[in-house]
């Protein structure tokens, strides 16, 4: 793909005999049960400004969620910013820590979807083992699921990151982005029992986990009032190349195909815009579109668009893949792939979605509960076909529904279980994140914080920093070698100053 | 359960096949609908309905 690629993913948890308002400690407590190498409670957040838009202003805060007040509850104890906030650096290169009620893991950037696939699923077992840990000191049986609702209103995300080059006008991204989010949860949604929004009835199964919480065209927030295009300007890189695309508008994906087609399509619509090419095509309401297809693929494909067109779906997808065919065939393996699949998927999507069963989320998952369903005589309106969704999310492997699938060999794999094995102690060795892995492994006593783009280092009384923001290509490899050849912080800092 | 109809596809070629990995096949199979089934008798109905969390990001 040539281009640093990232997922962070927020996990549902359940805990015997837990009540929800105290799901802030049990995130917690799982993230300090890493029982790996890291660096722990270092980040740095002095590059980091959540407030900041990619349309030239800052906002005055950020909007939240007015049902999460109501979980608020005194709890009298102080914590210190360190005990409070649990934050991991692993030496694969990610970031372990919990944002609130939920354990986060991020990946170590890549460059390759092979590399993100087999992360992401590293990121699964980690987050497994660590509930493991917790549950065996805590004597509490721990679910962990990797979605994006609780059935009940309250959603959490799965954020993609894409690195794009920054004279790429952000508004411009805002529109040429549009079409595409809103119609990609027809391969990319993780499939959903019913509607969480109480004004809308009838809603059986949707594609989608996440289009019911989108009511804003873009913003820098992400807690409430979510945009289906996020504006948060923290490139995590040298601000004055690039920026760094913060996609809030995507599931959690079980299946590794489906997390290949959804970055790697995203991807190539990127790289289509960098080579100045622009959709000619906008959707009338964008917001009420995504809700539109999520809810009601079969049944109604007529999008609006703002030039009195009616187009559905599967053709405002189409309009993007030649677009990155005519740009990327033949180009590399990896993009050959993903326009061959994304082109397949389309045509069976058009003809007969559950022939992709063993490949997307949303018909897997349809197709389970549907024969359940009709086995057990239960309408879709059923509580236990919830529970079901819930449980085709749950990462225990010996539990969860997907894994039950996968074990049949029912889901397509595109990483072996030793590649994820791999990836939960190494970063991939063509980024930035195998400097960050190294050092978290050489010198993990000397390091002062880090971030994503820098590592501060101490070096006798001094501090020793080292940019990551410009380490792409041949740069990787000298700094990759630079931490690697060095048995001290001084030796490091001296082959730094003499290059 | 339908049939589950694979096609074969090319996920790209594994690094150690040094580009030369031609079309495969994925192993991809008909689930057994019985077993599965039976996993699904075994959820609680009301798993769900315990399910709160807070929101997040």
């Amino acid at each position: 793909m040539h281009r640093l690629l990232g997922l962070e993913t927020e996990y549902g948890l359940y805990v015997d005999g837990v009540e929800v308002s105290d799901l802030v400690d049990e995130a917690r407590a799982i993230v300090q049960s890493y029982a790996g190498f890291c660096v722990k409670h270092k980040w740095e957040y002095r590059d980091e400004d959540p407030l900041k838009d990619a349309r030239g202003f800052r906002v005055a805060q950020l909007s939240h969620n007015p049902e999460d007040i109501k979980y608020e509850r005194p709890t009298g104890k102080h914590l210190s910013s360190r005990e409070d906030h649990v934050d991991h650096v692993l030496a694969n290169g990610a970031r372990l820590y919990h944002d609130h009620a939920h354990p986060e893991y991020s990946t170590p950037e890549c460059k390759t979807l092979r590399d993100l696939v087999a992360h992401d699923k590293a990121g699964e077992r980690i987050v497994w083992h660590c509930a493991q840990a917790r549950a065996r000191q805590s004597g509490r049986a721990i679910s962990i699921y990797k979605n994006n609702t609780d059935y009940h209103g309250m959603s959490y995300g799965t954020h993609e990151n894409y690195l794009v080059k920054r004279d790429l006008p952000f508004e411009w991204l805002v529109t040429a982005l549009l079409p595409f989010f809103a119609t990609r949860p027809i391969f990319a949604g993780a499939g959903k029992v019913g509607c969480e929004d109480p004004k809308v009835k009838g809603v059986e199964f949707q594609l989608s986990q996440r289009a019911d919480f989108f009511t804003e065209i873009c913003s820098v927030d992400t807690l409430h009032r979510r945009p289906l295009i996020n504006a948060r300007d923290e490139p995590h890189a040298d601000q004055r190349l690039y920026r760094r695309l913060h996609v809030i508008v995507g599931d959690a994906n079980m299946s590794e195909y489906t997390t290949a087609l959804k970055v790697g399509t995203t991807a190539l619509v990127l790289a289509s815009f960098e080579q100045g090419w622009i959709p000619t095509i906008t959707l009338r309401d964008p917001i009420a579109a995504i809700k539109e297809i999520s809810r009601h693929f079969q049944n109604s494909m007529n999008l609006e668009t703002d030039d009195g067109r009616t187009m559905s779906a599967i053709e405002i997808q189409r309009i993007y893949l030649e677009a990155a065919q005519a740009r990327f065939a033949g180009k590399d393996k990896e993009a050959d792939w993903v326009l061959g699949e994304w082109e397949s998927v389309l045509d069976l999507l058009e003809r007969d979605f559950t022939q992709l069963a063993h490949k997307l989320d949303w018909v897997a998952k349809h197709q389970l509960l549907q024969s359940f369903r009709e086995s057990e005589k239960l309408s879709w309106q059923d509580e236990a076909l919830i529970s079901l969704d819930l449980e085709y999310h749950n990462i225990n492997s010996d539990e969860g529904l997907f894994y039950a699938l996968q074990a049949e060999g029912a889901m397509e794999r595109l990483v072996t279980d030793q590649e994820i094995t791999k990836a939960m102690i190494n970063a991939p060795d063509d980024t930035r994140a195998c400097i960050r892995g190294a050092c978290v492994r050489q010198f993990n006593e000397s390091i002062e914080a880090l971030n994503w783009g820098r590592l501060w280092l101490k070096h006798e009384n001094k501090i020793v920093e080292l940019s990551l923001r410009n380490a792409f290509g041949h740069r990787v490899d000298e700094l990759k070698d630079y931490v690697r050849g060095s048995s001290t912080v001084g030796e490091l800092a001296l082959k730094i100053i003499q290059k | 359960m339908p049939d589950r109809i694979t096609k074969p596809s090319e996920p790209w070629s594994k690094p150690d096949e040094g580009g030369e990995g031609g079309p495969r096949t994925p192993d991809v199979n008909r689930p057994n609908t019985d077993k599965l089934l039976e996993k699904m008798r075994r959820v609680d109905p009301r798993a769900a309905r315990r399910y709160r969390q807070r929101s997040g990001e």
